[in-house]
């Protein structure tokens, strides 16, 4: 009963705000459906998207977070929300690559033009549902073998290197660690182990100090995130194998700026989180401006970085 | 629910009989470690002296939290905020060590002191609420859980804060004969919770309060006062942990600390120390955050997938509860 109500409520609040939004000068309104904005990568992401929202000044954002990373459900009811809103587009991440499809499904039935960003809805639940939706954001993999490469070519052929993974199920995770046997393919590297460390730094550094207990000929580290490349370059310190280990990275994060520039790591891979819901944001408006649907994978920039770029 | 003779006895009038009871519990836990170390010796590298030092720096700041938990967990009740008030306590140090301007020392030795207080003032918040208006702990904890993780990611704006003085980072890999420094802060916090436990009568009153509530009330003590003291000595210990944190891994930030109320309460329970409140000891906490380190580390050098680590960890919190029923009956009868 009192969920009934409550439903009700909102669906009130809803239309009563309606009208208020549409009468804002028609500007069109982007609801962004972003992940946890406890992780930096994604609190930077969102500041992103509003500078580029009082840059541009055509356009209204709405914004809607979640409270951690596996909480789809706010997710879903962003969406939903938005739809009942009649926003004009609908920019997201999803946080789950299949439940996220029958809600964008309705979206875009209601004729809301939805750009997927950071994460790829999965091909197989998207056919299922018979959705059809380019994806615009980074190739996880490519950036990966990047970092993966430039530690084979410091180390060499048949150098010992060890992986460390992000969460286990998580698409980016399973991209990177991709991209990491791409380098140890091509460089011939003596790939010894890979575990995860959930892309956390006491893990990582927990992980790591256990792996180089069991294989202490390892030359060289790739971490799927920068969060566990702090907690590995501690173990290596505390090991007192400061320089003897290389270290690749990924997400380019500020606390690694230090690390770069003492050429404790090598490099990592920057995806310009801060400008992937802005990319995705310009994407959507060009549609709903009456610009060409876009298709497949509209692919963004990433760029290696090692301490050459920091100053 | 049952009440031993233990409840009401005075401080310091327990028989030989009881010492030797809880002399056998302890022995327990501690075959089990040694059985558990004679198994991994088998593979190589366990047994080296770095990764003896690595077990005992992993082991640390779960140990660190396990002795305020055990405080808890001995009066009946639980902290589900550790994890995230060490992660607020750890951003407001980090806060503090890296203002412009201060000398080192100071800085460190500010940073320790708020960690500290902003851990003294969860442990208030949880200890007041739930002894005030007899709200049982884990919804209270449950709410400060989430209000500490809140505090730290405003404080901080979701930002990681790192780049602490030279000195604090080259103390926190400091180690004497092998063993880090850190950990051997952590034995000195395990035979000052051991002393209050077992010396004082503050501590056999804890006891007392975990056994039977109403007793322990109708003996004249006053049980509010202990029970904000437990979730009290907790906070401080969260806020030594979060310190230990930083002094580990040279960062503090908001998402740290993530289910390490579980860790801590595992330690606890493996260490044989009654959910149920009024019958366990920090030196039984000891064993279990070692018999939890050991398994991380020794499962690794193993070759064991992480999948198959998670479930052998699992069946290992499992097996000592069911072992402990039967201690519990053993030493009973």
């Amino acid at each position: 009963m009192k969920f009934a109500h409550l439903i009700a409520a909102s669906i009130l609040v809803g239309t009563l705000a309606m009208p208020a939004a549409s009468f804002a000068a028609d500007k069109p309104v982007v609801g962004l459906v972003m992940k946890s904005l406890a992780n930096e990568f994604f609190k930077n992401m969102l500041e992103g998207a509003k500078a580029h929202e009082a840059k541009r000044g055509d356009y209204t954002l709405k914004a809607v977070g979640m409270q951690s990373e596996t909480d789809v459900e706010t997710q879903i009811n962003a969406i939903e929300s938005f739809i009942t809103q009649k926003v004009d587009a609908i920019v997201v991440a999803p946080s789950d690559s299949r439940a996220l499809v029958p809600p964008i499904k309705r979206a875009v039935d209601a004729g809301i033009t939805v750009v997927n960003f950071d994460v790829a809805l999965d091909d197989k639940a998207k056919e299922e549902a018979g959705l059809k939706l380019a994806f615009v954001g980074p190739d996880n993999r490519e950036g990966a073998k990047m970092a993966g490469d430039a530690l084979a070519k410091k180390l060499g052929a048949g150098a010992k290197v060890v992986i460390i993974e992000g969460n286990p199920g998580a698409d980016n995770a399973a991209q990177r660690k991709l991209g990491f046997m791409d380098s140890v393919a091509a460089g011939k590297l003596d790939l010894l182990d890979s575990r995860t460390a959930h892309w956390e730094t006491e893990e990582a550094n927990t992980v790591f100090s256990n792996m180089l207990t069991a294989h202490p000929d390892i030359q060289g580290v790739m971490a799927a995130n920068d969060s566990m490349v702090l907690g590995v370059v501690k173990a290596i310190e505390a090991a007192g194998k400061t320089g003897k280990i290389e270290v690749v990275g990924f997400d380019n994060i500020p606390a690694v700026q230090p690390l770069l520039k003492e050429k404790k790591l090598l490099a990592t891979v920057d995806q310009f989180g801060q400008l992937m819901a802005a990319n995705a944001i310009d994407k959507a408006l060009g549609v709903v401006a009456g610009g060409k649907p876009l298709e497949g994978w509209v692919k963004t920039d990433i760029k290696l970085v090692t301490s050459d770029d920091v100053k | 629910m049952d009440t031993t003779d233990l409840t009401t006895a005075p401080a310091g009038s327990k028989t030989i009989a009881t010492t030797t009871k809880t002399v056998l519990r302890e022995a327990g836990i501690g075959i089990a470690l040694i059985a558990l170390i004679i198994v991994f010796s088998f593979t190589p590298h366990f047994l080296s002296s770095s990764n003896v030092t690595n077990i005992l720096t992993q082991v640390t700041i779960n140990l660190v939290l396990s002795i305020g938990m055990t405080f808890v967990i001995l009066i009946g009740g639980i902290d589900l905020s550790v994890g995230s008030v060490l992660s607020f306590c750890a951003v407001v140090a980090g806060t503090v060590m890296t203002l412009p301007g201060l000398d080192p020392a100071v800085a460190v030795f500010l940073a320790t002191i708020s960690a500290i207080v902003a851990g003294i003032g969860f442990g208030l918040l949880n200890g007041l609420i739930s002894a005030w208006w007899a709200i049982p702990s884990f919804i209270v904890t449950l709410g400060t859980l989430n209000i500490a993780r809140g505090a730290a990611l405003q404080v901080t704006n979701a930002s990681t804060i790192y780049s602490f003085p030279a000195a604090f980072n080259a103390f926190g890999s400091q180690t004497f004969y092998g063993i880090p420094l850190l950990f051997l802060i952590a034995l000195v916090l395990v035979a000052i919770g051991w002393f209050v436990l077992t010396k004082t009568v503050f501590g056999r009153v804890l006891y007392g309060i975990g056994n039977n509530e109403e007793a322990a009330r109708l003996a004249g003590h006053n049980v509010f006062f202990y029970k904000v003291a437990a979730f009290t000595i907790c906070g401080v210990l969260v806020g030594i942990g979060a310190i230990i944190y930083m002094a580990r891994l040279n960062i503090a930030s908001p998402i740290i600390g993530i289910g390490f109320e579980l860790n801590a309460i595992a330690a606890v329970i493996i260490g044989g120390t009654s959910l149920s409140g009024g019958r366990g000891s920090v030196v039984g906490t000891l064993l279990g955050a070692c018999i939890i380190g050991v398994l991380a580390n020794g499962l690794i050098l193993l070759g064991l997938s992480d999948f198959m680590r998670q479930m052998i960890t699992g069946f290992v919190i499992i097996l000592a509860v069911i072992l402990d029923k039967y201690r519990e009956r053993l030493t009973k009868a």
